[in-house]
């Protein structure tokens, strides 16, 4: 019985994270209102108020949520074991078609970037972003794509900078535009970092993963 | 529930004793006398499972077939072109082949096997299935020459893979299993990728067979 009455909880409570998100998709921070999103999640106040306490908190859940949704998805895909530097370019790849085309991808970016600049949530985020990007970029150095002089920290905090930076000076509304840009900021942003013999072939890897994901992108 | 799940643990052990018995001494030597004491299960646990050692062999190949489909699959199903997937996902069965026991364990009894047991037949099709599949998708994309049939490719394919797993068990235990499998896509891309995807292929195979060469894996 109790599980049940669990399970219909988790049920409001995903119910009310992506109606919420669809506003924060599409809509910055301030200029969402929970009544907007009660009417969206089609639920009661009371139901709301159960689980989250404010606006504030449902941003951080959101946030919280995509977070845990991406890192699930960066272990498939390191479970694929390409090199390093491959499973990299496939991240970045993966979080733009979901940036583009998912809304609670979209609503965790931004809130992150407007809500998460207070009590630290934004550097804990970005924090285990790098890490996790670290990681990888140590395994292209071991693999011999990276160069053994560049630190895997700072490579992984350029990329995660390159990405935030993107999403504001691009637009992820255009797809084609958005895709084309990434690549060409791989494209500049490799001999910076990768021994010049494997620049070829990793372009063209580049080229062949921003055709793949203009066909996958579809627009909010 | 716990009646259950005790039986599939005492069938667990039935066969992972069997796997280690078939892969040290030979399916035709092990007895099931000998699989009931290195299980230390009494005759009757082992008859409520299996009925025989043929039963048993069918269930270590459908299992270890099992394991590496899904490798396959986990593969090939993802934003990756296609081609891309089929090589990288033979790579990473080769591998598993030389580390998971059942897998090659079940390999070894296909092959004594094959003529007369339904599940080698259905492990076999399956294998030709989904690599037909892959290969249109491939043909589609762009990277494999429109002209092929995706059947007669699928079939090559798997055959070729089968056919450099045979040697590299016969003459060094499966040791020079990668090795093998890369000559064997360096003759075979040439004659089934498009012009303008072949270089970028030839660069491709040569990073995978790198990253899988026997030096990195005793890193």
């Amino acid at each position: 019985m109790t599980e049940q009455l669990d399970r219909r909880a988790d049920t409001t409570r995903l119910q009310i994270l992506r109606a919420a998100s669809r506003q924060f998709a599409h809509k910055s921070y301030s200029l969402v209102s929970l009544d907007d999103i009660l009417a969206d999640a089609e639920v009661t106040k009371g139901a709301m108020y159960f689980h989250f306490r404010s606006k504030h908190a449902l941003a951080l859940a959101i946030i919280e949520h995509r977070a845990a949704v991406a890192r699930a998805s960066i272990d498939q895909l390191l479970a694929r074991k390409l090199s390093g530097l491959e499973t990299l370019l496939d991240i970045s790849y993966l979080v733009a078609i979901e940036d583009i085309g998912d809304e609670i991808a979209r609503a965790g970016l931004n809130l992150l970037e407007s809500v998460g600049r207070t009590d630290g949530l934004q550097a804990n985020v970005l924090g285990q972003w790098v890490t996790a990007y670290a990681a990888v970029a140590g395994k292209a150095i071991r693999d011999g794509d990276i160069t053994e002089d560049r630190d895997p920290q700072s490579v992984a905090r350029l990329l995660v900078s390159m990405y935030l930076g993107l999403r504001q000076t691009s637009n992820l509304a255009e797809p084609e535009r958005f895709l084309r840009d990434l690549e060409n900021m791989w494209a500049l942003m490799l001999p910076g970092f990768v021994k010049p013999d494997r620049i070829d072939y990793l372009n063209q890897f580049i080229k062949r993963r921003t055709a793949v994901a203009l066909k996958k992108a579809t627009p909010l | 529930m716990v009646r259950q799940a005790r039986s599939e643990a005492t069938r667990r052990k039935i066969i992972t004793s069997a796997v280690e018995l078939f892969n040290e001494i030979g399916y035709p030597a092990a007895g099931l006398g000998d699989i009931i004491e290195r299980a230390e299960m009494t005759k009757g646990a082992l008859y409520y499972h299996f009925d025989s050692k043929e039963s048993l062999a069918t269930a270590i190949i459908e299992e270890g077939s099992a394991h590496l489909v899904e490798a396959f699959r986990s593969i090939t199903v993802s934003s990756a072109p296609a081609l891309e997937g089929i090589i990288h996902g033979v790579f990473v069965v080769a591998d598993l082949l030389s580390t998971d026991q059942i897998a090659r364990s079940g390999t070894q009894l296909l092959r004594a096997f094959g003529e007369f047991n339904d599940a080698a037949a259905r492990t076999y099709g399956g294998w030709v299935a989904e690599m037909t599949e892959r290969t249109r998708q491939a043909i589609d994309e762009g990277d494999l020459r429109g002209d092929l049939d995706p059947q007669a490719v699928g079939e090559t394919t798997v055959g070729a893979m089968l056919g450099a797993e045979l040697p590299a068990n016969a003459t060094s235990a499966g040791a020079d299993m990668l090795p093998r499998v890369t000559r064997t896509w360096k003759v075979l891309l040439p004659a089934i990728v498009s012009r303008e995807s072949l270089s970028y292929f030839d660069e491709f195979l040569a990073r995978e067979s790198m990253r899988h060469s026997p030096a990195r894996l005793a890193e």
